[in-house]
């Protein structure tokens, strides 16, 4: 997911599923032109299904779900296109990515977006404020039995502006360590239960680092950051809000970052990954194989690299990102459901667009099997959801979710992760210092702060 | 040829018949010419003097605003700068070493097509397919360049990862993928050479060396002035290899300024001010042209 993944799914249509029911096809009849527009712009629209003929037009959906996430989507799509309620889906894949923000902000800016997409919980704050997104009508949803209830308060709070509500998380997906059991058994770092044990302290970190080298006789920890525009971000976030310091960035600026916390967390990666206990030069890619290989004990990833790693053989155990600093904090980001603007919508298709995300989220194990934790609650309490693991050993890490800042340049695939994990870089790879790299990043967000807001 | 029987008309009106046809024939290049080239540049140019976003309907005007901010933004001088540098890094060995290459081609080196064809093909490959390739070379621990530096007992290079080797490392890559196609005008212009001159100095006793230096590139210095000027032109334009390849880190320093461009614009949404950093970069391109067009008219 960091990684756009090779597999160039153009679109996806569920042609198997039976014709839809009567009664829908009357409802979608309706379906304004804008929509037909969209339609059209999909390669396999129109030879799916012989309804397609009819003048019925099937509800548009984008998202950036690649390789192994974007089969699980087709799945639950697939699921919830039987039977006589049955939705028939005209799915959208876009590449994973800034290029993904580009074409959902201009063509909600055009009015003429599709019905559903996909929209990371972390760049809200840059399509809400900018009318670039449409409420959602949480009686409608409550119709279709999904309700504030269902969601945890961390995550709710982040979906909402001036007090409505924008999005509707599908997962959590947080940042976190993936470990290999029989090297962290040797190396003494499990519990009774043989689970990773809390670490607590810095020190411990280090420590377990170096007695999983020992094990493996390569390297500790794996952590793939050179060239990628996301991963040190996400470390840093994870261990600097676990120092319990504020990242605030007040519009206009300056930003408020707590200078000591930031290189105090700073210095402690650069400790960790030291080049010789820890790798400190891989890139994401390099990391992953090293993983794989066995070239050492353990591995900061993002949840989303579970399937892949699963295949490998490797007897897998996953953990939130371990606590080193005084309060519990894992990076996260979530993938929601949003309704981009459309300038004239069919009250039709939308209460659709509603019952569909409703039908999804109720989908949600078969996406939880992808690593993800479901952001729907009902699904976590289910015996399934459980017995599903190591997904079920990281579920907590959703109470604890840290996101990017809520301003407009932040969120997944931006500028500023982007701007953040240049100095990061610098820093792991030697080239400067923790107080330099924290000052550049103060630097690149005041520089952030300073520029209009395009969006608002 | 009854046509060519037919009296002639008279001056006038033969003028506006040309004219007519004329027109036509140029209509389906001047269309699409006016249509995707000068009226994005023109309006590009408003768009410089707004607020214009991706993501915004309505724009106000900001008159010079934007340009301000281009002259006190270091970054766009830093990517500028970075385009300058690859540019100079990528030029002069994608000039140099596609004459080498030509010269031992030309030099009847056994198996010619084997030459002419390995040096060109990289030339065909898309950009992503050179990338991939290259990312694997450069990969720190596991990668061929840094396998045979330690095979060789020499310390292993942060090809990608340090900031003073990495626009080295993009230029290497744009060097062997693109150093076919100014090796076969360099070849090319060595077939059509007249071989007296030649011959001639081989007569009156001039060695191998005298006659490639007093000879042979001398009468190549137009394909010199044509390859260099399209060669930098091609390397200010530099983006998707960088792109790619290194995102325009580490910490920046690959980044062109293209990139800054597209970041800000199409990342950033700030189509207004992406549009004045463009038409910084646009004034840029010009001068160079310009300087170079002089260049030109002295060699004629």
């Amino acid at each position: 997911m960091s990684f756009s993944s090779s597999a160039h799914e153009a679109s996806a249509t569920p042609g198997s599923g039976p014709a839809p029911g009567i009664g829908r096809r009357r409802f979608l009849r309706h379906g304004t032109a804008g929509a037909g527009a969209l339609l059209a712009m999909s390669p396999l629209a129109g030879c799916s299904s012989p309804a397609s003929a009819s003048g019925a037009s099937a509800l548009s959906v984008w998202d950036l779900f690649q390789g192994g996430d974007g089969m699980l989507m087709n799945d639950m799509i697939k699921a919830v296109s039987q039977g006589p309620e049955g939705f028939r889906i005209d799915r959208t894949i876009l590449d994973w990515g800034p290029s993904y923000y580009t074409k959902l902000a201009m063509s909600a800016a055009g009015g003429r977006a599709s019905d559903v997409a996909v929209l990371h919980l972390s760049r809200l704050a840059g399509y809400a404020p900018g009318g670039l997104l449409d409420p959602f009508d949480l009686d409608l949803l409550a119709e279709f039995g999904v309700t504030e209830k269902d969601f945890t308060p961390a995550v709710w709070s982040r979906t909402k502006h001036q007090g409505r509500v924008y999005a509707i998380p599908l997962d959590v997906h947080p940042f976190i360590v993936f470990y290999d059991r029989k090297a962290a058994g040797q190396a003494g770092l499990l519990d009774a239960e043989g689970e990773l044990a809390p670490m607590g302290s810095p020190k411990a970190l280090l420590e377990a680092g170096k007695a999983l080298a020992d094990v493996t006789g390569k390297s500790g920890i794996l952590f793939g950051h050179v060239t990628d525009t996301a991963q040190s971000w996400r470390q840093f976030a994870a261990l600097y809000a676990q120092t319990g310091a504020a990242f605030t960035l007040p519009d206009g600026g300056p930003a408020e970052i707590d200078t000591d916390a930031a290189v105090q967390v700073v210095s402690f990666m650069q400790q960790l990954f030291d080049g010789r206990t820890n790798p400190n030069n891989l890139d994401y890619n390099s990391a992953l194989a090293g993983f794989l290989g066995g070239r050492g004990g353990m591995a900061m990833l993002g949840e989303w690299e579970l399937p892949t790693l699963q295949k490998s053989g490797i007897p897998l155990g996953a953990a939130p990102f371990p606590q080193v600093f005084g309060r519990p904090a894992v990076y996260t980001d979530s993938h929601s459901f949003v309704l981009p603007h459309q300038s004239d919508p069919d009250p039709a298709r939308r209460r659709e667009a509603h019952r569909y995300v409703a039908r999804i989220l109720k989908q949600s194990l078969t996406w939880a099997s992808a690593g993800h934790i479901p952001a729907y609650q009902p699904v976590l309490a289910e015996p399934e959801y459980a017995a599903l693991k190591p997904q079920s050993s990281y579920a907590d890490a959703g109470d604890v979710a840290v996101l990017d800042p809520p301003n407009w340049f932040a969120g997944a695939a931006s500028n500023f992760q982007n701007r953040m994990c240049q100095p990061l870089q610098s820093a792991l790879l030697g080239n400067t210092s923790a107080e330099k790299a924290v000052r550049q990043m103060v630097r690149e967000a005041n520089t952030l702060l300073r520029q209009p807001n395009p969006v608002a | 040829m009854p046509t060519g029987e037919r009296p002639l008309s008279p001056p006038p009106r033969r003028g506006s018949r040309r004219r007519g046809p004329g027109l036509l024939f140029v209509l389906p290049f001047a269309v699409p010419f006016v249509l995707f080239l000068v009226w994005p540049v023109v309006q590009g140019v408003w768009m410089s003097f707004t607020d214009s976003s991706l993501a915004l309907r309505d724009t106000s005007f900001v008159g010079f605003d934007n340009y301000a901010e281009a002259f006190g933004d270091p970054d766009v001088w830093s990517s500028l700068g970075n385009t300058v540098l690859f540019t100079a890094l990528s030029s002069i060995p994608l000039v140099l070493v596609a004459l080498v290459m030509a010269l031992l081609v030309h030099s009847g080196l056994a198996g010619q097509w084997v030459w002419r064809l390995s040096f060109f093909v990289p030339y065909l490959l898309p950009v992503t397919v050179v990338t991939l390739i290259w990312t694997w070379l450069y990969q720190p621990d596991i990668g061929l360049g840094n396998e045979l530096l330690t095979t060789l007992g020499f310390e292993p290079v942060g090809w990608l990862s340090d900031e003073a080797v990495a626009m080295w490392s993009v230029a290497a890559l744009t060097v062997w993928w693109t150093v076919g196609f100014n090796f076969l005008l360099y070849l090319a212009a060595l077939q059509s050479l007249p071989t007296t001159y030649d011959e001639a100095a081989a007569l009156d006793g001039a060695g191998a060396w005298r006659r490639l230096w007093s000879v042979t590139l001398p009468q190549l210095r137009r394909t010199t002035v044509l390859v260099s000027m399209l060669q930098i032109l091609a390397s200010l334009k530099v983006f998707d290899q960088i792109y790619i390849l290194t995102k325009g880190g580490p910490n920046g320093s690959t980044r062109p300024i293209l990139e800054y461009v597209y970041d800000v614009g199409f990342t950033g949404y700030r189509l207004g001010y992406a549009s004045a950093v463009s038409y910084v970069f646009f004034a840029l391109v010009i001068v160079v042209s310009l300087a170079q067009l002089r260049l030109f008219r002295q060699e004629d």
